[in-house]
């Protein structure tokens, strides 16, 4: 009997000695298919990320738009002068101190 | 041919990255023989060659953008194809058992001759011991088959494999004694059965 360790390298080497005959050329239309799917999917893509960021886009400012327009007092009254609220009335020790005394 | 060396392989990539359709058919009639006898190498079975052919040049037209040149433009597709053969090979977890009974008569012949002094295997059982040689290649995990495929049968280096397939030389190293060992069991489980 063989040693173990020598099987497999003379099998292997055998099987180096088979010579693959089988053509390499790309079987006919091959390369025209795989062209025109790898173009179509690369374009799909491209479109999906355009029409999906457009709509994004438009969506966004219209929200922008809406915010603005429905808050439109509280961004006014940020410009305004604004003296009027007394700095005490919201002040919890300063009425205790006047309810003691 | 990717032997052809009057392909301008930067002006066709330029010309793809350009979306020319024409260059695309180019390149990968170019391209073909070499992504095809990786394929046929590692065919698992019941996968058609052209549609895992297929798959590599679809990756390869994917990723097209990803490539800065740091290695040789097939090189960098053998690396795909090498990829994308082991992923189906992983996605294929059921191995068949390895029987007497289902190898052919010059297989059988080519294995009793392996497993004894007695002969020497035939030049003209060379195709035999391919096929048996893949069979018992279907036996093991499909890393461990990757790397003594490429070592053994294909003669690469160590360097060479890790360049392929991304893995550090001591894992391929740790994975072709992996394969040996398992095959060494192999032979030895076939010793105690007898052929039929």
């Amino acid at each position: 009997m063989n040693t173990p360790d020598q099987k497999w390298p003379r099998l292997a080497a055998a099987a180096r000695q088979a010579q693959d005959a089988r053509d390499t050329a790309a079987p006919y239309g091959f390369a025209t298919r795989l062209a025109a799917l790898a173009m179509a999917q690369e374009r799909a893509a491209i479109s999906l990320l355009e029409r999906f960021s457009l709509r994004a886009l438009g969506l966004a400012a219209l929200l922008a738009m809406v915010c603005v327009a429905t808050n439109y007092a509280t961004f006014a009254g940020l410009f305004r002068d604004d003296a009027t609220i007394s700095p005490s009335t919201d002040d919890p020790v300063a009425e205790i101190v006047d309810l003691v005394s | 041919m990717a032997e052809d060396e009057s392909f301008d392989l930067a002006g066709c990539l330029e010309r793809v990255r350009r979306r020319d359709q024409a260059a695309a058919r180019a390149l990968v009639d170019h391209l073909y023989p070499l992504v095809i006898r990786i394929v046929r190498a590692h065919l698992p079975r019941r996968v058609a060659e052209e549609d895992l052919a297929q798959d590599i040049f679809l990756k390869m037209f994917t990723r097209l953008e990803q490539y800065k040149g740091a290695v040789p433009f097939p090189h960098w597709v053998s690396r795909i194809a090498v990829t994308t053969c082991i992923d189906q090979l992983r996605a294929q977890k059921r191995r068949p058992e390895f029987r007497w009974a289902d190898l052919s008569e010059n297989e059988a012949d080519v294995l009793d001759a392996v497993m004894t002094n007695e002969n020497d295997v035939e030049a003209g059982d060379a195709l035999a011991a391919h096929e048996l040689v893949h069979k018992l290649l279907d036996q093991l995990k499909p890393d461990d088959r990757l790397v003594i495929q490429l070592l053994d049968l294909e003669q690469k280096t160590i360097a060479e494999i890790s360049s392929l397939t991304g893995w550090s030389p001591s894992l391929v190293k740790v994975r072709a004694f992996r394969a040996r060992r398992k095959l060494q069991k192999l032979f030895q489980e076939l010793e105690q059965k007898e052929r039929p």
